[in-house]
């Protein structure tokens, strides 16, 4: 957008401003990690997991140098005994680990990002040259212990990039082969953990011998390497795209956030200014004024009042209604706060009215949004008071039952709902006749809103009521370990808090 | 009498607060923005301040006024500050006292628009005297 202006300008007083499309697109790089690899968090994860891993190794090579110490055992089976080697890869691994616990606790708070990687490669490294020696003394050609360097190649695919995972899946193949080129020359002794002669002289007799072996063997490792990080290169491009689509969702209800707020202001604002100048007017601070002009100022003010209360209904059920609002953080709340709260705020209207408010609140739980909880007690108690009569009294109560719920309940003795029109009251803008003689200011969103609440926090309500004898609204809640499960998996997790 | 900021940018509210408060004795002044008020509180200390929260430009300009004038000084963090506001930041419309800390939102009380100026009077009153006696108490000190 460029500002334009008919009168030349000096470029002193030229202003130029460009709206940038891509500056407003919402879509931004995703926070850490990347196609390429997994975020530092998780690296860390990783390098901990790692650890604990190693410790189960260390577990399984005493288990199995301790077992070599039986030969009545171990002999008759072929194996060979009194093998000293698992001691030793034991020991290097419980050092190793050592280690690289201390790397992860010393660079845990420091957050340098680099670190996680650094022990993390670390690991790979020495891993592969324990794991190759544990390969030679177990049999590098005659056992299947060379597999056991899948393990590396699958876990540098799920935790590097596909060229990283390459480099793990290269330097095994490497250490392997030298291990078998070695013993193969003989400057290494063959090892083994057959007693009775080599499996090998029987392998080498053949025309390729070892070699077919070494390469049949490092070819699979490729393969799989091909395959693992193919597919979870294909897994964490998909994760980056669901990061970036669920970046910009948040972005767009922060936006809408935003706008409903500004709305709500805007439409505000000019009543507002038209109740405040209408008082001034009322309460003479502009001189007397003639009835009739008084009483027309009054019904000015007065729908003035009545306007800004409906937008205000309407934006909250608006909210409440949408499916892209967010939802709201559940906690745990003091029931009869929130009721107290709500009687506490009503109290001036009840005094206008002369209507006593009585409360009985005993203590009780719910689990739930305490502003959503506000609005529907604001609302059941506004209606109580607006539909009693002179000097009648409201009637509110709670109760708490673990094993059933909470319940509240809120009775007036006021112009009560004939039978037949019950099922319409909590309809959007539906107000009885006799609703709109008692209280015309009402907006018929009140009950709306109610329902909604209610049925977001998976309450019932109960409504008995007769004409001129009174209404009472039950809300019984489920009790709070059972929305707890349901919220944990629908909403934003639940948490113990204050009532208010 | 005492001197009274109202810091809103709706002119046709702000004036009419300011008539009201002005036949009740008050010496009052109105500031459509919200820098200018911050410069005016500077250079002559309200006794009382009415702040709108929304301004044009920023729809949180109030809160983050009131957070300021805490720190301009031990003086100005005890001046009673009483916010006026359409909407809420958070949910729903109309915050509520327990939203006042130090923390969070400074100021010593609120009001939610539409005001009842009968209300509004008697917070300013009320605000006023409790200023003064806090004043009282700290010089008997």
């Amino acid at each position: 957008m460029r500002k334009n202006d008919s009168k030349p300008m000096t470029p002193r007083e030229t202003s130029v401003y460009e709206l940038n499309p891509a500056a407003h697109s919402g879509a931004g790089a995703p926070s850490g990690g990347g196609p390429g690899g997994l975020p530092e968090s998780l690296l860390r994860e990783n390098e901990l997991w790692s650890c604990r891993f190693r410790w189960m190794v260390v577990a399984v090579m005493i288990m199995f140098g301790t077992f070599s110490f039986f030969p009545a055992i171990f002999r008759p089976l072929g194996f060979r005994t009194r093998l000293w080697w698992p001691f030793v890869v034991a020991g290097l691994a419980t050092i190793s680990n050592i280690l690289f616990l201390w790397h992860a606790g010393q660079f845990n708070i420091s957050d340098d990002g680099g670190a996680a990687t650094v022990n993390l490669w670390s690991q790979i490294g020495i891993d592969l040259i324990l794991l190759t020696g544990v390969v030679h003394y177990t049999g590098s050609v005659e056992t299947y212990i060379s597999f056991a360097y899948l393990f590396h190649v699958i876990l540098a695919c799920i935790f590097f990039s596909r060229r990283e995972s390459l480099l793990v899946t290269t330097a095994a193949a490497v250490l392997y082969i030298v291990c078998v080129e070695l013993e193969n020359i003989g400057i290494i002794p063959l090892e083994g953990v057959y007693a009775g002669g080599h499996i090998r002289d029987a392998i080498q007799q053949q025309p390729l011998g070892v070699h077919l072996n070494v390469f049949s063997a490092v070819a699979i490792w490729f393969v799989v390497w091909y395959l693992a990080s193919a597919l979870s290169a294909m897994v964490r491009q998909r994760e980056t795209e669901l990061e970036e689509a669920n970046t910009r969702l948040e972005r767009a209800q922060q936006e809408r956030t935003r706008h409903m707020l500004r709305t709500t202001h805007e439409l505000k604002a000019p009543f507002t200014a038209i109740m405040a100048n209408s008082q001034l007017l009322l309460e003479g601070h502009c001189g007397e004024l003639p009835e009739e002009t008084e009483e027309v100022v009054r019904r000015i003010s007065d729908r003035s009042e009545r306007l800004a209360a409906e937008i205000q209904e309407m934006l909250q059920l608006a909210n409440l209604t949408s499916e892209s609002s967010a939802p709201p953080k559940y906690t745990v709340l003091s029931l009869n706060k929130i009721v107290q709260g709500a009687v506490e705020k009503i109290n001036h209207i009840a005094e206008e009215k002369n209507v006593t408010v009585e409360a009985d609140l005993e203590p009780a739980e719910v689990a739930g949004a305490e502003e959503q909880l506000e609005m529907l007690f604001h609302n059941l108690l506004a209606n109580a008071v607006f539909y009693s009569h002179r000097d009648g009294t409201v009637r509110v109560e709670t109760a708490g039952d673990e094993a059933s719920g909470a319940t509240a309940r809120v009775s007036d003795n006021g112009i009560g709902i004939p039978e037949e029109k019950l099922p319409s009251i909590f309809d959007e803008y539906y107000r009885t006749n006799e609703a709109v003689r008692q209280h015309k200011e009402s907006t018929g969103l009140g009950l709306a809103i109610v329902k909604q609440v209610a049925e977001e926090h998976g309450a019932r309500i109960r409504v008995e009521s007769a004409p001129e004898v009174g209404t009472s609204f039950t809300v019984q809640f489920p009790p709070v370990n059972e929305t707890s499960s349901e919220t944990e998996e629908q909403k934003d997790g639940l948490h113990t808090g204050g009532g208010r | 009498m005492a001197y009274i900021l109202v810091a809103d940018d709706d002119e046709d509210f702000a004036e009419a607060t300011a008539t009201i408060l002005r036949d009740d004795g008050h010496e009052v002044v109105v500031e459509l923005e919200v820098e200018r008020a911050l410069d005016s509180i500077q250079e002559r200390r309200p006794d009382l301040l009415v702040l709108d929260v929304m301004f044009p430009e920023d729809a949180s300009a109030g809160f983050d006024a009131a957070r300021k004038i805490q720190q301009l000084g031990r003086e100005y963090a005890q001046m009673p500050v009483l916010m006026l506001t359409a909407i809420n930041q958070r949910f729903p419309l109309g915050f509520g006292p327990e939203e006042i800390d130090d923390d969070w939102l400074p100021v010593s009380d609120f009001m939610e628009k539409p005001v009842d100026f009968s209300i509004l009077r008697k917070k300013v009153e009320d605000l006023l005297d409790e200023a003064e006696s806090a004043s009282d108490r700290e010089s008997g000190e």
